[in-house]
């Protein structure tokens, strides 16, 4: 049945992450409710809430805060960016992709025109994208629920959708930039640099007056005049209705002009945009100092995505940072009034949360969630390489197969490195600047103590990437690190046994900031990884190369 | 001479579903030898195996004397290696592919490389994702010829190049077998086989069923003549001689038309009998060979034959 048309096929392609992204932004969007509805036991705390809000103001409207779905709905304002980041690659790769592989020759070979083609592909994209967007109401619904939202199916459901009308914009660039692009990762480094600037044109009007018109040319702006979670509030349907005209007028323009250009080809750009003509060569290259090992070409291939990482850790340790340095007198009141959020704080950042520094530890626990992913990342990028043949060849060289994967894993466990220095000297800085004081030893311990974590993600990925396929390795790592962040995060407050806490890393990495590197439990988190790499490297030197 | 690669009785399965099966055979040192078969026969099993990439379920394979598993790093060292589905760094240029697979082999000589680029003209500054299929076997066959192997394992080498390219592979294959250096290619192109190769092995469904000099292998042959004569003659006279298989009448009666295999001494001499016009034999192709191993599943083909 699945095979049966484009659309179909392209559907079944998507419904991994119609569950996974589905399920998982509508649990992002629940997790604020299951917290904010123990921050608004009093009126004080109520009051004390909306300030703090208003320190973020400039990132996202503070309506009805004070209100489970105006707090959710604040709460997913601020992480806009990461909803996006499904449509934006799949998108990006959903036409340019398919040509990068050849797949779409003999897809056009069939009697079925271009734009036939097309149009399916788009359509099971928005079909997807609806899918989510009916997960997360649902999910969001049933927070409400649980948590006293007050607001109806209908409106998670129109809040479902409204995510999904931006994330459609936002594919709609994407598709429409990559008809200019030769690659789908240049496509979506693009749109992914446009969302941030539709993101700031959205912020300007909240922070400089009479600025609305600046904003308005963001699509941001848009989705942000919808708020069903928020019944005061509403949801603006002339505002839903421009996000669907943008689709529509992205995606058709974007779809005309494949119609148009040649397969494998990009639309022409007008000649003052071209680059310089390609020049047949037949030098080679002399020097280059990623090509002189495995080992150097391992971190050439990990080099740029490890500084957009670095960027993105460093860049949140230092907000962070200089945030809690802000926050600092309406955190004291607010968690003065709050028993609950005091042990929350005290359960994940492992001290008072009356002190920066306590708060501050419970928000760099996300820290190596962050590495973490980063070393899924990378691990996707191993299991690919042996899965789609890049392996056949190095391995044919007079190279052992051991060498190779430690190697590959050197480099990892450098880069892991380099974040974690460059997080650490962020941190400092951020420190120093702020007038914040913090304990340099602790902080070094909470940047540098992550590392560990990196890397015993990366070893049970290579480890698993003996047995299982690329997506399966994906897969299991990511559903992992998700289980732990709720053994970490939910457990405590849910009373969960010490033996169950314990098997999350986060429980060995602890609470640095405040109490010190727990050497014992880092050696621990080393010892496994070392483990599981030799159990890993075992396989790997036995095993049938890409069966 | 002596052997370069030695095979017996090599098995691999995947799964359970089959792969290669009692495989043996050896490769002279110095030869070229072609491994024929169809796709799915078994030829990349056979080669991936050699190269270590797979790991046998029973039987050996060794070359220049070091096991194929055990001593493989070795084995590389002597190794050009063409796989069948040349997957690379999509990001890297062919040069910076060249570069760096001539590092991993401890350098190599950069003026012959840069020859082997020029004689294939290869554009190495593009992207291999960039390059066309063809380009992109030329990389992989370069990068494979670079480093003057004693033996070049070469999967379906010509598939992609253009004849032009095709020639200068025939050359360099001939420069390499001067240089005794030894050939190991797997094709289904079978005249490609028939111009470049010493020896040939044939594989069918995972088993070896044939191996033997290109000459020899065409000595099997099953190769048709017809001979017409001045007068009738009787026809039956040819049926029973040896190495006809078939017979049919031309011309009322003053030609034939045989199916032959093996000597055709006992039909000139029956056919010198008769006043005889003229005789045509027609040489087989390896194609006629190839494609009689694979007609039909006869119980002959499941055993190694080797031509004496």
């Amino acid at each position: 049945m699945w095979l049966r048309s484009v659309f179909l096929k392209t559907l079944r392609d998507y419904r991994i992450p119609i569950l996974g992204w589905g399920i998982g932004m509508g649990l992002v969007v629940v997790s604020p409710m299951a917290s904010v509805a123990t921050l608004l036991s009093t009126p004080q705390a109520r009051e004390q809430l909306v300030g703090l809000a208003a320190t973020f103001a400039w990132n996202a409207d503070v309506v009805a805060v004070d209100t489970i779905g105006g707090y959710a709905t604040f709460k997913i304002g601020i992480f806009i960016f990461l909803i996006a980041v499904w449509p934006l690659l799949a998108a990006s790769r959903m036409l340019r992709g398919e040509e990068d592989r050849g797949a779409l020759d003999l897809l056009l070979s069939v009697p079925r025109s271009r734009l036939v083609v097309a149009l399916e592909k788009l359509a099971a994209m928005w079909t997807a994208l609806l899918a989510m967007g009916l997960l997360i109401g649902l999910l969001t619904f049933a927070g409400g629920q649980k948590f006293g939202g007050g607001f109806s199916l209908a409106d998670g459901l129109l809040f479902g959708l409204n995510l999904a009308l931006l994330c459609a914009v936002v594919g709609g660039v994407a598709l429409l930039i990559s008809q200019f692009t030769q690659e789908g990762g240049t496509a979506a480094g693009w749109t992914a640099g446009l969302l941030l600037v539709f993101i700031v044109l959205d912020m300007v009007h909240r922070v400089i007056p009479n600025s609305e018109w600046i904003s308005r040319l963001s699509p941001i702006y848009y989705y942000n005049r919808s708020k069903p979670l928020v019944p005061s509030y509403g949801t603006n349907a002339g505002a839903m209705l421009l996000l669907l005209g943008l689709t529509l007028v992205l995606s058709g323009v974007a779809v005309w002009l494949f119609a148009r250009r040649d397969v494998g080809g990009t639309v022409p750009l007008p000649r003052w945009l071209r680059g310089p003509a390609h020049r047949a060569s037949r030098t080679l290259p002399v020097g280059d100092w990623s090509l002189r090992s495995v080992y150097a070409r391992s971190l050439g291939m990990i080099a740029m995505p490890t500084i957009w990482w670095t960027l993105g850790i460093a860049g949140f340790a230092g907000w962070m940072i200089f945030a809690v340095q802000q926050m600092e007198a309406r955190l004291s009141t607010l968690f003065a009034s709050s028993p609950t959020v005091i042990n929350l704080i005290k359960n994940i950042g492992g001290g008072d949360a009356r002190f920066n520094a306590g708060f501050l530890s419970a928000m760099f626990v996300l820290l190596p969630l962050f590495l973490m992913a980063f070393a899924v990342t990378q691990v996707n990028g191993w299991s690919a390489d042996e899965q789609d043949g890049r392996l056949e060849l190095l391995l044919a060289a007079p190279q052992r197969r051991l060498g190779v994967l430690l190697a590959r894993f050197a480099a990892l466990g450098s880069a892991t490195v380099f974040i974690g220095v460059i997080t650490l000297l962020a941190s400092a800085g951020a420190a120093a600047a702020s007038g914040l004081t913090l304990d340099v030893g602790n902080l070094a311990a909470a940047t540098l103590g992550m590392i560990p974590l990196g890397l015993l993600v990366a070893a049970i990925g290579y480890l698993a990437a003996g047995w299982l396929r690329t997506a399966a390795d994906t897969g299991l790592l990511s559903f992992l690190l998700l289980i732990w962040f709720f053994i970490s995060f939910i457990g405590p407050e849910l009373k969960w046994p010490d033996a169950t806490l314990r098997l999350s890393p986060f429980y060995y990495y602890g609470t640095p900031l405040l109490h010190g590197l727990p050497l014992a439990s880092v050696l621990g988190v080393v010892a496994v990884s070392a483990v599981a790499l030799s159990l890993g490297a075992l396989r790997f030197v036995r095993k049938d190369i890409g069966v | 001479m002596t052997a370069i690669i030695e095979v017996e009785k090599l098995t691999k399965s995947y799964s359970g579903k089959r792969g290669i099966t009692e495989v043996s055979f050896a490769v002279e040192e110095g030869d070229v030898f072609g491994f024929l078969g169809p796709n799915g026969a078994g030829k990349t099993t056979t080669i991936r195996l050699l190269m270590a990439l797979l790991h046998a379920d029973a039987g050996t394979a060794r070359i220049a004397g070091l096991d194929c598993w055990k001593q493989s790093l070795e084995i590389k060292r002597l190794t050009g290696y063409m796989p069948g589905e040349p997957a690379l760094d999509p990001n890297l240029t062919g040069g910076q592919i060249l570069e760096y697979f001539a590092h991993l082999r401890g350098g190599v000589d950069h003026a012959y490389l840069k020859q082997l680029v020029e004689r294939f003209e290869l554009d190495t500054s593009r992207k291999f994702r960039q390059y066309s299929t063809g380009n992109k076997r030329k990389v992989v066959l370069i990068q494979a010829f670079m480093h003057r192997p004693r033996l070049l394992i070469l999967d379906e080498p010509t598939s992609g190049l253009d004849p032009l390219n095709q020639q200068e592979f025939d050359r360099m294959v001939f420069e390499a077998r001067n240089e005794g250096r030894t050939i190991f290619l797997s094709s289904h192109v079978l005249s490609e086989v028939e111009k470049t190769c010493t020896t040939v092995g044939i594989i069918r469904d995972g088993r070896l069923v044939r191996i033997g000099d290109v000459a020899e292998v065409k000595a099997i042959k099953r190769y048709e003549m017809t001979i017409t004569f001045a007068a009738p003659i009787p026809v039956e006279t040819f049926k029973t001689l040896d190495g006809v298989i078939e017979v049919e009448a031309l011309h009322n009666g003053h030609g034939v038309h045989l199916a032959m295999q093996g000597s055709a001494d006992a039909v000139v001499k029956a056919a010198a009998r008769y006043p005889v016009i003229s005789l045509t034999s027609y040489e087989p192709s390896l194609e006629d060979i190839f494609l009689r191993y694979y007609e039909a599943d006869s119980p002959g083909s499941r055993e190694t034959d080797h031509v004496a």
